[in-house]
C-alpha cells in the first residue's frame, strides 16, 4: 500500500513507541512483524490464545497508517460469494429486460440468422462485467485506492477450501473471477490473518505469511498495558493484579484469563473502589476473570492462599 | 548472508520445513534490519522461518547454539583486524554481513603469504617449515581456518557421535597436520630445533583441542536432530510386534503425528445433496442470464453423517503390541472419527470405550495391557460376548475393525456371529498382524472368517496402519 508517511514505519522502535502512544503496548517482536509486513509486503499470520490483542493489533495498525480497516470474520461455510464478490442479480435481470427492448433496434434490417447473430456479438455484452459486480471484503481491499488493512479474522474457523482460495490473494494480491478474469490490487493492502489454532492451518498458507505468535504478556508488559488502559488505578493494586493473574495462568484452567479479561477486571475493581485485593472482593468479581464454572470452583478455595502469597 | 543460509540448513536438518521462498523472505528481512542485534535477528528469523508453534523450541535452541558460535568467530575476527591494522575497523558496525567475506579473503591472503614466507625463510633459522607450524608459532588465530577446513570436509553431514573423531582427524589433515607431524618427529640435531619441536607439539595439542571443540559444537547443531530422524524413519518400518519397550514413547508421538496428518487431510467432510430443498438465492443467481426463467435449479447441500466405528482388538500375546498402537491411532483420530466404540478381548469381550474417556489414552492403554493382555485367546467366547453387548447397536453406518491373528487354540470360532456382524454393518475390516504366508498355519483359522470380511489386510507396522486408515477415511 501507499504509506503516506514513510517515517512512520522507519524502524521497529518507532512503531513500538508510536503504538504505545496510541494505547497499544506491544513487544519488540510484534513491532518487528509490523515493520516487516510493511516493507516486504507480506501478510502476517497472528496466532495466540484468545484475548491477547490479535484483532486489536489490526485495528491499531489501520488507525496508525490512516488506512481503512476492512474486516472479514470467518466461519464455517464461508464461501467466495460472501468473501470476494457477488453478482447484482436484480440489476442483471433489469439489464436483460432493457436488452430485450433494444433488441428490435439492434436487429432491424438484418438479413438472415447469421447476420443477426453477428450483430448480436458486436453488441457490447456487459452482463458479466464490473458494473454488476458487488464487491465483498476481499475485493474491496484490493480495489481500495490508497490501500487498506485487511483483517481476516479467525481463519481457522473457515473451511480448508476457503484457505486454498485465499492463497492467490496472499501471494500475488490478485483474485480470479471466472467471468471477468484476474483482478489485481490497485494498491497492495496490508493483510493480517488471525487464528486461535482450533485447527492446524495448511503449510501452503503458512508459507506465504510471516508468522507472529503473541503469547500472554509477561508481568512487566501487562503492568504497562494496564497502566495505559485503566487510568487512575493505584500502582500497588496494579502490581497485585498482575501477579495474581500470572499465578492464575499457571493453574490448570480450562481457559486462562487473557489480557482483555485482566483489563475488564481492573476496570471493575476501579469502579467498585477497591483499594486492596481482599478475598471477599476477589470472590465476588471472579466471574469477570474466569468464564467456566469449573474454573471458578477450582480457584475459589485457593483465593486466600493466593492472596497471602502476594504480600 | 552466509550464516543465515547455513542456519537454514541446520533448521532443515532438525526437521523444520523451510521452503526456498521462506529463505528468501528471511534474507530480505535481514537485509532490512541487519544482524547486529541478536534479539532482533532472533525475532526476524522466527517471523519468517518458523511457522509452527511446536517448532519454536528447536528453533530457539539452534539459534542460540548457532549464533553464539558465529558471534565468537566475529569477535576474534574483529580483534585480529584491530591487531593487524592498528586502526579502527572502518565501517564494521555498519556492514556486518560483508565483514565475514572480507575477513575470509583476508585470511586466505595471509595463508598464501605464509606459504611464500615459508619458502623464503626455509632453513635460515630454527623456524617451523610447514605452513601450519608457521601459523602456530606465530600464534595466529586458527578458528576461521578450522571453519573453512570443516566446510571443505562437509562437517555438516555428520550424523553419529562416533564420527566426531574421524572428522576432527580429517580437519587436522586439511589444515596441514601431516607436514607438521613430520616436522615434529624429524630428527633434531640442534638444541634450538629441539626446543622448537617441543613448542610445536604443545601448540599442535592446543589446535587439536580447538578442532575437537569445534566439531563437538557443530555436532550439537547439525546431528542431534538428524539422529532422531534416522530413528523415526526406522520406527515407521519396523514390525510393531518387535518394537522395543524403550521406543514406545517415541513411537506414540509418531503415531499421534501420523494420525493428526490424516485427521487434517480428512477433516473436510464431503457434501451431499439433500433432495427437495431449493436454494433460492443460488437458483436466482444461476438463472439471471435466462431472464429469470428458472432453467437450472440449485439445491441446498447438507453434511453427511460421519462414520461410526467399532474396533475390536485381540490383546493376547503377540497381537497386544500392535493393538496398542492401533488403539492409539484410532483415538488420535477423534477429530474425524468421533464415534468410536472399542472392545478388547482375550477370552472375554470387554468394552473399553469408557476407560479411555475416564483415564486418557496412555494410562488406559497401560491398564488394558496389564489387566487383559497376555492371556490365551478364545475367539468363540469373545464373539459370543460381543453379540450380547454390541451386536444390536451395529447398523448400516458402522464400520467394524477387527485386529487379531485368528489363532483360536483349536476352539470353535463361532463364524456364525461374525457373519451376522458382517451382514448388519456397513463394512468389516480385518487387520492381521501376521504376514499373509502364515495365515492358516498352525491354529490360525483366518480363512474361516475370510468370507465375512469386506477386506483383510496384514497390519504389521506404522506405515500399514496409516495406509489402512487413510483409505478408510477416504471411502467411508
Amino acid at each position: 500500500m501507499i504509506i503516506k508517511h514513510q517515517e512512520k514505519i522507519a524502524s521497529p522502535e518507532i512503531i513500538q513507541s508510536q503504538y504505545e502512544a496510541l494505547g497499544y503496548i506491544c513487544s519488540n517482536s510484534v513491532a518487528t512483524a509490523i515493520y516487516l509486513a510493511c516493507h516486504l509486503q507480506k501478510p502476517i499470520l497472528i496466532e495466540g490464545p484468545p484475548g491477547v490483542g490479535k484483532t486489536e493489533l489490526a485495528k491499531i495498525t489501520a488507525a496508525y497508517l490512516n488506512a481503512p480497516l476492512i474486516r472479514m470474520q470467518c466461519y464455517e461455510g464461508l464461501d467466495e460469494s460472501k468473501a470476494l464478490y457477488e453478482w447484482k442479480y436484480g440489476k442483471q435481470l433489469l439489464y436483460t429486460q432493457v436488452l430485450k427492448e433494444q433488441l428490435g433496434d439492434v436487429l432491424r434490417g438484418a438479413r438472415g440468422l447469421d447476420e443477426s447473430i453477428a450483430r448480436l456479438h458486436d453488441f457490447g455484452d456487459i452482463f458479466y462485467s464490473q458494473d454488476f459486480l458487488e464487491p465483498r471484503p476481499l475485493l474491496q481491499a484490493l480495489q481500495s485506492q490508497d490501500g487498506a488493512v485487511l483483517l481476516v479474522d479467525e481463519i481457522d474457523k473457515a473451511d480448508q477450501e476457503f484457505e486454498a482460495f485465499l492463497l492467490e490473494l496472499l501471494s500475488d494480491y490478485q483474485v480470479s473471477i471466472p467471468e471477468i478474469g484476474t483482478i489485481k490490487a490497485v494498491s497492495t493492502p496490508i493483510v493480517m490473518l488471525t487464528s486461535n489454532n482450533t485447527r492446524e492451518l495448511g503449510d501452503a498458507l503458512k508459507r506465504r505469511c510471516l508468522h507472529l505468535y503473541i503469547p500472554f504478556p509477561d508481568a512487566a508488559l501487562e503492568n504497562r498495558i494496564l497502566a495505559t488502559q485503566v487510568e487512575g488505578l493505584d500502582s500497588q493494586l496494579r502490581e497485585q493484579i498482575v501477579v495474581l493473574i500470572g499465578k492464575l495462568r499457571d493453574m490448570p484452567l480450562k481457559k486462562s484469563p487473557a489480557v482483555s479479561e485482566t483489563i475488564d477486571w481492573a476496570r471493575a475493581l476501579l469502579l467498585l473502589n477497591v483499594e486492596e485485593l481482599d478475598p471477599l472482593w476477589v470472590k465476588k468479581t471472579l466471574n469477570l476473570l474466569l468464564k467456566f464454572q469449573d474454573d471458578i470452583e477450582l480457584v475459589e478455595p485457593e483465593i486466600t492462599a493466593l492472596l497471602k502469597s502476594l504480600r | 548472508m552466509r550464516f543465515v543460509a547455513d542456519f537454514i540448513g541446520a533448521l532443515r536438518e532438525a526437521g523444520l520445513p523451510v521452503s526456498p521462498a521462506e529463505s528468501l523472505d528471511a534474507l530480505k528481512a535481514i537485509k532490512l534490519l541487519g544482524l547486529e542485534s541478536r534479539e532482533t535477528s532472533k525475532t526476524v528469523l522466527a517471523l519468517t522461518l518458523v511457522k509452527r508453534q511446536s517448532d519454536q523450541v528447536i528453533y530457539e535452541e539452534l539459534f542460540d547454539l548457532y549464533f553464539t558460535s558465529v558471534e565468537k568467530a566475529k569477535a576474534t575476527d574483529e580483534a585480529k583486524e584491530v591487531d593487524e591494522f592498528g586502526t579502527e575497523p572502518a565501517g564494521n558496525a555498519l556492514e556486518p554481513q560483508n565483514e565475514q567475506t572480507d575477513a575470509s579473503t583476508n585470511e586466505s591472503d595471509t595463508h598464501s603469504l605464509d606459504t611464500s614466507e615459508a619458502d623464503k625463510s626455509d632453513g635460515a633459522q630454527a623456524n617451523a617449515s610447514s605452513a601450519l607450524g608457521q601459523a602456530l608459532s606465530k600464534e595466529q588465530d586458527m578458528s576461521l581456518a578450522i571453519a573453512q577446513a570443516a566446510v571443505a570436509e562437509k562437517l555438516s553431514s555428520i550424523v553419529l557421535f562416533t564420527q566426531k573423531n574421524h572428522f576432527a582427524y580429517k580437519i587436522m589433515q586439511r589444515l596441514g597436520d601431516e607436514a607438521l607431524s613430520i616436522e615434529i618427529r624429524a630428527e633434531a640435531n640442534s638444541l634450538e630445533l629441539k626446543k622448537m619441536q617441543r613448542e610445536l607439539t604443545k601448540s599442535r595439542a592446543r589446535l587439536l583441542d580447538q578442532v575437537k571443540d569445534y566439531v563437538e559444537q557443530q555436532y550439537m547443531i547439525f546431528a542431534r536432530h538428524k539422529g532422531l530422524k534416522y530413528r523415526v524413519d526406522y520406527l515407521q518400518q519396523v514390525k510393531l510386534s518387535q518394537l522395543d519397550r524403550l521406543d514406545y514413547k517415541l513411537m506414540q508421538s509418531l503415531v499421534q503425528r501420523a494420525a493428526r496428518k490424516l485427521a487434517s487431510q480428512h477433516s473436510r467432510r464431503r457434501l451431499t445433496r439433500k433432495r427437495g430443498q431449493l436454494d433460492v438465492r443460488k437458483t436466482i443467481a444461476a438463472n439471471a442470464a435466462f431472464d429469470g426463467a428458472l432453467f437450472h435449479t440449485r439445491w441446498k447441500a447438507t453434511r453427511i453423517e460421519r462414520p461410526k466405528i467399532v474396533a475390536i482388538c485381540d490383546v493376547s500375546g503377540s497381537v497386544s503390541r500392535v493393538a496398542r498402537f492401533l488403539l492409539l491411532f484410532l483415538y488420535s483420530l477423534q477429530d474425524v472419527m468421533p464415534k468410536v466404540r472399542s472392545f478388547v478381548f482375550a477370552s472375554d469381550m470387554i468394552e473399553v470405550t469408557e476407560l479411555f474417556e475416564l483415564q486418557g489414552i496412555e494410562l488406559a492403554l497401560e491398564e488394558i495391557m496389564k489387566r487383559w493382555g497376555g492371556s490365551s485367546t478364545d475367539y468363540g467366547k469373545a464373539l459370543v460376548g460381543f453379540q450380547s453387548q454390541a451386536l444390536a447397536s451395529i447398523d448400516k453406518k458402522t464400520t467394524v475393525i477387527m485386529l487379531g491373528d485368528a489363532r483360536n487354540n483349536q476352539g470353535d470360532g463361532r463364524i456364525d456371529i461374525w457373519e451376522k456382524v458382517f451382514r448388519k454393518s456397513k463394512r468389516v475390516l480385518w487387520l492381521n498382524p501376521e504376514h499373509r504366508n502364515s495365515w492358516d498355519t498352525g491354529d490360525s483359522i483366518m480363512s474361516e472368517y475370510l468370507p465375512w470380511c469386506g477386506s483383510v489386510e496384514p497390519c504389521r507396522n506404522l506405515k500399514d496402519i496409516e495406509r489402512i486408515f487413510s483409505r478408510l477415511l477416504k471411502y467411508s
